[in-house]
């Protein structure tokens, strides 16, 4: 089919877009830039290249143009008349030819200019010689403004063209003007060509496509034709001529019997008559159309003889042999009748074409030379059948004996079981009758899995009693091991009842020790200490320390005695002022009392409990100060001295101090160079 | 129905305890309780968590290789039940557990002799050292004197000391 598709055929642009689409390619194209500084050599490349650039782009333009366009003597003859009817093939040539020429000559032009740019001496000379070359050009072409024109309106005629393949199955209807070609054509086809009461509706051809017996077929409808010589024949009715002329295909003579389209049937036998040269060797129809409004029986008898001989003719024409057997009444097969407006014998039509067409086209390849070449390779194998069709099915008689046995005594199955109790879903299979042990009267044994934590399958041994025994050896030899181990090292003596006891008392007291330590701890960082007299454990007062004495195995009485006595009791005969009162009578019990024998202070001095005061000291030597009473007024003074001081509550050095860790001025502000050391 | 073991801490799980990872390469991991899986999940290594069975073994804190593990071990082929194998393997569970009880009390009596040794040492010194804290030197010495008064008392016999006597 797309053999002769002129739908892709490039566009032809007008003179004046052509210029303008070859320069400015070329600027596109070319460098832009030439300088006078240039070395000679350089220019003239400059300047060469851009008319080169030009002519080329011309010639590859122009090529493209000339081998789109098809060559009428080139193509199939039913386009090269087609062609001709359309376009007239010499003004078509000549466009042509005139393109070719302006190519040819463009080219030569370039050459000479660029022969002359090899001399040019100046940049100047260079660029005044490239605007020739160019300006030549461009008047070339603009002289082939009305071929170019031309052209692009003949390919877009062309590419509207019916793509008909003049070597596919085809039929063809021909006939005069409103006689039912494009209503036939309607009916049998998918296409959907204009039908109008009125003459010349179809002003070219049309080409519509349809299935019989599984071929494709083309189906053509052709404007209508008048009785008239060739010579006065205008553009449609020769398009007709043309593919009549042309195309192998089963022609449909279509006449209006009803005379309703204003030719007699008189008319149209002359018509068919003056064309049928076109139709030799062809399979030929006369079609009777619009018999629903004329019947054939009801037509006049001249009008019956008209047809009759019509058809001895399209019989005559069209088959070399079949159907001229019955020449006495071969008319009938090429005469046939239809209406197009109730359908009526319009696929008889059909149908009887293709056959015709068919068998017509069989013949002629028959007749061909290549077919006795073809023949000789063909054969047809036809298989013999020695397979035997009927194999009955072969069963084994123990088979047989088998089902012959289960007939007589019937195995209850597991359904019939479930019959029997209860039915489905009340029913359920016992599974432990299947399996498959030593001993039956095991399968209903419930085995245990687990035991003490451990999987007893997992001791599960074939020969567990030999291994037991193997360990209980192993275990005997172990234990006599360890045994003996135990005692050549482990002979660690126990502690007696005595040290365990003195070791839980150490343990303890230590325990009691970090305890109170802790305790002490805890209520030092809270609280004030409590006062000595608020003890209430009476860890401090004499009875403790007994108590404290007896534990550690000594006699408290002697030091329990002692602390008695020193301590001073809040009276006021015990006061300062009667120290040197009981300095006598300590001097009294001197004598039975130990500890009083180490008492060697004078009787200014005080109770032991208290520290001297720096006042009552005398001052060292060396500090230049005389005796004590000086000693006491400087102290006095360096005093009062600091009072003021103290009442300000100055900062002095003695202070804590926390220094400042990151000093404000040193490090905050604005860094424009990413670091802060300048400060 | 079987017991497995947990593949974190090696803990025996029971039917309808813990839970069951299967990883996309059909590796079946089952952990004993929401800790042993946490743990899984975080990308704990057992061998080093001390709780774990896997730690203890391999840091000797328990009897890992021995002949009554040998004898309980996991069978990929189903066994026939046959009802005196079973019997006989009962009686022999229950003699194999009992040895393997036995044999991990005297590990962990040979691994403890080291620590009653140093035990008894320290106690030893603390009698010594700390004694003060529950009777004063003087008491000490006294009682010490009393002891050895009474040792010679029991050494020499009566005669002797007489003898002794005389001679001064």
């Amino acid at each position: 089919m797309p053999l002769y598709n002129f739908k892709q055929m490039h566009v032809v642009p007008s003179a004046a877009a052509f210029i303008d689409i070859v320069l400015s390619r070329t600027q596109r194209q070319t460098p832009t830039v030439c300088r006078s500084g240039w070395k000679i050599s350089r220019v003239r490349q400059f300047y060469m290249r851009k008319v080169k650039h030009t002519q080329q782009t011309w010639h590859e333009a122009l090529t493209q143009i000339l081998e789109d366009f098809p060559r009428v003597d080139d193509i199939h003859p039913f386009y090269g008349d087609l062609l001709n009817v359309l376009y007239d093939k010499d003004h078509y040539k000549l466009a042509l030819g005139q393109l070719n020429v302006a190519r040819s000559l463009i080219d030569k032009l370039a050459q000479d200019y660029i022969r002359l740019l090899k001399y040019g001496d100046s940049l100047y000379r260079c660029k005044c010689l490239k605007r020739a070359a160019l300006g030549r050009m461009v008047t070339l072409m603009k002289r082939q403004a009305a071929s170019l024109k031309y052209l692009e309106q003949v390919r877009q005629h062309m590419s509207r063209l019916p793509s008909v393949d003049p070597n596919v199955r085809t039929l063809l209807m021909c006939g005069y003007p409103n006689v039912g070609k494009s209503s036939f054509m309607n009916l049998v086809t998918r296409a959907d060509v204009e039908v109008e009461p009125y003459a010349f509706t179809t002003k070219s051809l049309y080409v519509g496509h349809m299935d019989y017996r599984y071929l494709r077929w083309q189906v053509i409808d052709t404007p209508g034709l008048l009785d008239r010589p060739l010579e006065d024949r205008n553009t449609i009715e020769m398009q007709s001529i043309t593919a009549l002329a042309h195309l192998r295909a089963a022609i449909l003579y279509i006449v209006d019997i009803s005379e309703e389209c204003g030719y007699s049937i008189a008319q149209q036998a002359a018509l068919f008559h003056s064309i049928k040269p076109l139709f030799v060797n062809k399979p030929v129809l006369i079609v009777c159309n619009k018999i629903d409004v004329t019947s054939m029986e009801s037509l006049g008898e001249k009008d019956q003889k008209i047809l009759t001989e019509m058809a001895k003719e399209a019989g005559r024409l069209g088959l070399s042999g079949a159907f001229l057997e019955h020449s006495a009444d071969g008319y009938k097969g090429s005469l046939l009748s239809m209406t197009t407006l109730k359908e009526d014998g319009v696929m008889a039509v059909r149908n009887t074409a293709c056959d015709q067409l068919l068998e017509h086209r069989v013949e002629a390849k028959m007749k061909g030379k290549r077919f006795g070449d073809v023949l000789n390779r063909i054969r047809v194998a036809m298989p013999n059948s020695g397979i035997n069709p009927d194999r009955p099915p072969v069963i084994p008689s123990s088979v047989t004996q088998a089902q012959a046995m289960d007939e007589d005594n019937q195995k209850k199955t597991e359904k019939d079981l479930q019959e029997e109790r209860g039915g489905a879903g009340v029913y359920s299979a016992d599974f432990h009758k299947h399996y498959l042990l030593e001993n039956d009267s095991w399968k209903y044994d419930i085995m245990p899995e687990i035991w003490d934590g451990h999987n007893i399958i997992d001791f599960v041994d074939a020969d567990i009693d030999a291994k037991l025994e193997e360990l209980q050896q192993e275990e005997e030899e172990l234990l006599a091991k360890f045994e003996r181990q135990r005692a050549q090292f482990g002979g660690i003596p126990e502690l007696t009842a005595e040290e365990r006891s003195l070791l839980e008392d150490i343990r303890a007291r230590k325990a009691k020790i970090i305890a109170d330590h802790r305790r002490a701890k805890a209520v030092a960082d809270n609280r004030g200490v409590i006062p000595k007299k608020h003890n209430t454990d009476g860890s401090l007062n004499t009875s403790g320390m007994r108590r404290s004495l007896e534990r550690m195995g000594m006699d408290p009485s002697l030091a329990v005695e002692r602390a008695r006595r020193q301590s001073r009791g809040r009276s006021a005969d015990r006061s300062r002022n009667a120290s040197s009162r009981a300095a006598g009578a300590e001097d009294e019990e001197m004598e039975d009392v130990p500890e009083a024998m180490k008492r060697v202070h004078s009787t200014k001095s005080r109770s032991m409990s208290r520290g001297r005061s720096l006042s009552l000291m005398a001052p060292k030597k060396g500090s230049g100060l005389k005796d004590v009473a000086i000693k006491n007024k400087a102290l006095k003074m360096a005093d009062r001295a600091q009072r003021r001081m103290n009442k300000l509550a100055r900062r002095g050095e003695a202070d804590r101090h926390i220094p400042c860790l990151r000093p404000k001025h040193l490090l905050t502000g604005t860094r424009g160079i990413g670091k802060n050391q300048r400060r | 129905m079987r017991l497995e073991k947990c593949w974190f801490c090696s803990s025996t799980i029971y039917p309808g305890h813990g839970i069951t990872f299967v990883r996309n390469d059909a590796t079946i991991f089952r952990f004993c309780r929401s800790k042993c899986h946490a743990n899984f999940k975080l990308k704990r290594n057992p061998r080093k968590l001390r709780w774990t069975k896997a730690y203890r073994k391999l840091a000797g804190k328990e009897l890992a290789q021995d002949t009554t593990f040998e004898l309980e071990r996991k069978r990929n082929r189903p066994e026939r039940y046959n009802r005196e194998l079973l019997c006989a393997t009962m009686k022999g569970m229950k003699a194999i557990t009992e040895i393997r009880k036995k044999r991990q009390d005297r590990f962990y009596d040979t691994r403890m002799q080291k620590a009653r040794k140093q035990t008894r040492e320290s106690e030893k010194k603390s009698l010594l050292k700390d004694i003060h804290l529950v009777k004063a030197p003087e008491s000490l010495l006294k009682d010490k004197q009393q002891d050895l008064l009474l040792e010679k008392v029991a050494a020499e016999p009566v005669a002797t000391v007489e003898q002794m006597d005389v001679q001064e």
